[in-house]
This record gives C-alpha cells, structure tokens and sequence, in this order.
C-alpha cells in the first residue's frame, strides 16, 4: 500500500542543491546567504501575513509578466496602489520550458528594439540580484506564476529574490502544460521544489505553495480537480512543506462551484490529517473563468464582475483574476489595475460570511465527494511503496484522466459535457475509478435536463458548445 | 468495409490542443479512424505516420499561426516518399497577423493542400468536403482543380 508518508522525504537535499545550483545561471546563490536575506525580508512579504489577517472578502491575486525589469517594477507597483493583495510574477513560456538560451536572445531583442517578444518576466536571466532589486520596498507576497514541469533552477532563483509563494506542483504544471514532459521526472523535480521550500521556512515564516487547480480548464470533472489537488497537497506535506493552497477554476455551473469549494476544503483536511500532516495550513484559491472568454470588453467585464460574486460565495481565500482583455493577450497595466478595481468593489459590494447550501448543492457535495472518495482510495491501495509512484501509474492507467490534456500520457478515455444547468457531467468515465451508481447518476443528470442541448446534435458540436459557454 | 484513415495532429510548437480534441471525436464520429500526433508536431511526423498507417488524408491544424512557416513544402514532403495522391487538409488560424482569406488560401494551395480552412470554426463543412473528396478517390486527386 503506497500511502503518502513524512519518510518520503529526500534525503541529502543540500547536495543535491549544490549540484542545481552549480550552475552558471544560477548566478552564485549561496543557500547560507538566501536563509539570510529571507530571515530579514519584511513580514508583509509572506503569504502568511495577507492570510492570517481578519478580512471581510478575498484576498485579490492578478497576474502579469513582461520581459524587462523597468516595465515589471511600473506593473507591481500600479498593482500595489490599487489594493492587489498578491503582486504576480509569471514567467515567460521558453523560461517555462528550460530554454534559458532563447529567453536571454528575446529578452536582448526586448531592450534593443523596444517591444516585447517573451509572454513574462524571465527570471532566471534576470537572476536574483535584479529580481530583489525590483522588490525593494515592496510589502506584500509576490507570487510565482509560471507552469514549469522542471521547475529547479527557477524555484531556487524565486526563493533567492524574496519570492516566497510558488505556484504549481508535477501534475498540475505538467499534464496541463507540456505535451511530453515525462510525468515522473516532473514528480521528482517538483519533491525537489516542494523540499527546497520546506528547508528554507520556518514557523513564523513559511515558503507557500500553491497548486494549480484549473488544470486543462475545458470540462474538467470537479471529482478529478479535487482528488489532484488532494493528492498535491500530500506529495508537498511529504516534503515538509506547512502551508499550502489548493485550488479550482469557475466551472460554469453556480452549483458545482459552491459544492466544490465545500468538498476540497473539507477533504483536503481529511486526508492531511489521516497521513499526520494536519500542520499543515490550507486555504483555498479562486480562479476566475479559465476557458475561452468573450471578446468584447463589455461581455468580459460583466464575467468578471460576476465571477468575483462567486469568488465571494465560495467563501475563497484568495481569488485569482482576469481582465477585459483576456481574449485578445497580455493585458497593459491600466488594464489589469481596471480589473483588480472591479473585483475588489464586487467582493466588497456582496460579502458572504460563510457558504450557504440547498438540496441541490448537497446533492452535488455528496456525489462530488463518493466520486473523489473512490479515485483516492483506489490510488492509495495500489502496490508499491512510494505514493508518488502510484500517482505516477495512476496517470498510466487513466485511473486520473484530464480531459483536453496536451499530454501524450494522458488516457483521453473520460468524456465529459454539461447538463442543463451547466454542470459539467462525466458522460464516459474511461478507466477513472468511480462506482457504478455514481457513474449512473452522472448519466441521469446529463440526460434529465437537456435544455442546453437539441439531443440531437453530433457529440463534438455540443462539446463545443459547453467549452465556448461564456463566449 | 475498412474504414478511411485520417493523420491529423497540430503543428509547430503549437501546444493549443482543445480543437485537435475536437477534430479527433468529431471525425470519429463520421466513421473515420483517426491518428492523432496531437501538439507540437514538425511535418515529418505527418509523413512518417501517413506512411505508417497508409493514410487517406492527412489534416493539419494550427492556432497560433505557425503553418505558413512550417508547411511550405508540405506537398512535396510527402511525394518525396512516394505517397503522391494522399488528400491534404490544413485548418485553423494557419497565419500570423490579419490576411485575407484568400491570400491565405492561395498561399496555403501553393504549399499543396487539398483543402484550407483559414479561421473557419464550422467542422462540418470539412467532413462533408473530406468524405466527398475521398469519394472520388485519392487516385484522382491529381490534376484535379478543387475550390473551397
């Protein structure tokens, strides 16, 4: 039985740093020297600090990269005035993928020319010195927003310029973002993250991690985003790691949304605590909207503002945004400071201070939660003795099965559309271990309602249909 | 009677895989087997699988606008191995920038495609073209003038 277990842990974690970090992008950081320079960083810094504060809505996360520093520090510095909770950093898509070497060659075409041709900010060239250079000053988290299947290098870079909240783990940053990174070695770099990150907190100051729940954001059952969210916060607790947020993306349906919120929380805290690992602090992150969005400005901001009233209602920790011009590419600042507004008046305008339920929502936790149940016992009675090695043939099997994954691992047998409420329904369940009542019930709700849908259609044109939702 | 064999698959370092997905089950659907190379795929990968399976048609997608660099000589990729009459298919937002459709079409026949679908979300229409192109059989591809 593989159950997830504080002796995972990897061993001679300082060796295998020195081996990283022996490399010359990585610019001399000294881990001696990086657990001084976070010792003194102000408190405000930490995530634990926006979290652990009274707060009557959630906290407000946007995001933003551009590739030279100077337009980086007029970014965080317009979304510090206009009450951003958490400052972003993401991280341009070559850095994502370990090509340093394209990173610098754009990054130099940046400057000479004056436009941009990297997506984010990339952080290994600039290196740590710069990068803490641009946060001097700063008093809030600044978190990492990236989705590196190998995120070492980059990790060690964030931590060392004062960056202490990073997002991701080895199959959310994996199976949602790379077409062949082999799975395992994305579980393997990430234990090195997730310890890097324990060995270099402490109790009054953790380096917070976050998982990425959204996943592929196209139809993606809640049972599946709840078990891998479940399932990453155990391989972090494994590596030390004490303080942590799971995550889910807006599913489109008013009462998915409520009823997941309720069971990730819930859930999440079991499972902590049946492996000894209820230390750990969890809270719980938002994503507004993650799939297509319209692309008229009026529609988007109608979204948004209708979103951070969801955000609000699931009784989120932090609430993760988007901005008007999502459709079309990288918001500009004023942009994005436009969308921190709106959120913040909304989840001020229309506080809730604890879930509310209904026979419907309590419908949908149950059937949420016996679906979740199952997936996770079925994985932790595999053979083996390495938890990460059954999350690993989990995947093998489609025992965890992401629909819309890019990856060449992924089982693409479970089938999933929306019933007439805007649910999203699992239609075909692969290999994905759910019992045959549940898959039943599934089915019955897909069929009781089709007001979304003719009956009549082919099964891709409805699939589009559900995926295009908000458009 | 064997069913129609498709390759098809997204190519370049385009990692937009959602209509690929949708390519894959609504040609499924319509009866064909489908190969699919998913993302990030350099046109040889195309070659190599249509030879593999002895494919009918190939048909390759783009989000991001990366085909116009990487088919320019996607036909003749394929005559190279001997396989002259297979149909060719290309769809999606196959270029950078706004052009005209039919500077995008021209532009995309000159490479040797069969069939261009430049920003045109109905899939329908090229299934119903692939199954009456495939009707005429792939032995009368050449010479043969077909429009869109």
């Amino acid at each position: 039985m593989a159950k997830p277990s504080a002796k995972a842990k990897l061993e001679r974690i300082e060796q295998y740093r020195e081996q990283v970090l022996s490399q010359p992008l990585a610019k001399g950081i000294s881990p001696d020297e990086v657990r001084h320079y976070l010792a003194k960083l102000p408190p405000g810094r930490y995530p634990q600090a926006a979290y652990s504060k009274p707060r009557c809505r959630p906290l407000i996360q946007p995001r933003g990269g551009f590739p030279l520093v100077e337009a980086q520090r007029r970014l965080t510095q317009e979304l510090d005035a206009a009450g951003a909770d958490f400052i972003p950093l993401t991280i341009d898509s070559y850095t994502r993928h370990n090509q340093y070497d394209t990173a610098e060659q754009l990054l130099r075409r940046s400057k000479n020319e004056g436009k941009n041709y990297l997506n984010g900010y990339p952080l290994v060239t600039h290196g740590y010195a710069s990068t803490r250079e641009l946060y001097s000053g700063l008093n809030k988290p600044v978190s990492l927003r990236h989705g590196t299947p190998d995120a070492r290098l980059l990790a060690e870079v964030a931590i060392a310029s004062g960056i202490v909240e990073i997002e991701g783990g080895g199959i959310c940053y994996c199976f949602p973002y790379s077409e062949g990174f082999p799975l395992d070695r994305s579980l393997l770099y990430w234990q090195y993250v997730d310890r890097l990150c324990a060995v270099n907190s402490t109790e009054a100051a953790p380096i917070h991690r976050e998982s990425f729940g959204p996943l592929s954001a196209t139809l993606v059952p809640p049972a599946i985003v709840v078990a891998i969210q479940i399932i990453e916060a155990l391989l972090a607790a494994e590596q030390g790691v004490t303080s942590f947020a799971v995550s889910f993306g807006q599913t489109g349906s008013v009462i998915q949304d409520i009823a997941t919120a309720h069971i990730l929380k819930t859930l999440t805290r079991e499972y902590l605590k049946m492996f000894g690992f209820e230390s750990m602090r969890t809270y719980l992150v938002y994503h507004q909207w993650m799939g297509p969005f319209p692309t008229e400005r009026t529609k988007a901001a109608a979204l948004i503002a209708g979103s951070s009233v969801l955000a609000s209602i699931v009784c989120a920790d932090k609430i993760v945004v988007k901005t008007v011009d999502e459709a079309l590419g990288i918001p500009d600042p004023w942009i994005n400071v436009d969308a921190v507004e709106t959120v913040m008046y909304m989840c001020r305008t229309f506080p809730c201070p604890q879930p509310f339920t209904s026979p419907l929502i309590e419908r949908e936790i149950a059937l949420i939660e016996s679906e979740t149940r199952s997936i996770l016992q079925t994985i932790f009675s595999m053979p083996g003795d390495i938890f990460l090695h059954s999350v690993f043939q989990a995947f093998q099997l489609g025992l965890l099965d992401i629909p819309f994954s890019p990856h060449a691992d992924n089982a693409n047998k479970l089938i999933s559309m929306r019933d007439g409420s805007g649910s999203i329904r699992i239609c075909e369940r692969g290999n994905v271990p759910i019992c045959d009542e549940d898959a039943e019930q599934e089915r019955t709700l897909l069929q009781s309602n089709l007001t979304r849908s003719k009956g009549s259609e082919p099964m891709y044109e409805r699939l589009l249909s559900d995926i295009n939702l908000m458009v | 009677m064997s069913r129609n064999r498709v390759v098809i698959g997204v190519i370049g370092d385009d990692i937009h895989i959602v209509g690929n997905r949708i390519m894959q089950l609504a040609l499924e659907e319509s009866g064909f087997s489908v190969y699919n190379l998913r993302a990030r795929n350099h046109p040889e990968r195309f070659v190599q699988a249509a030879l593999e399976v002895n494919a009918h048609a190939v048909f390759v997608s783009s989000l991001n606008g990366e085909g116009e660099y990487w088919c320019s000589d996607f036909r003749k990729r394929f005559s190279d191995v001997g396989l002259n009459n297979i149909l060719l298919y290309v769809g999606g937002n196959i270029v950078v920038g706004k052009r005209s459709q039919e500077e995008v079409v021209a532009l995309f026949k000159g490479f040797g495609f069969d069939r261009v679908y430049h920003q045109l979300s109905d899939i329908r229409v090229a299934i119903t073209q692939l199954k009456e192109d495939l009707k005429h059989g792939q032995a009368k591809r050449e010479g043969e003038a077909r429009e869109n």
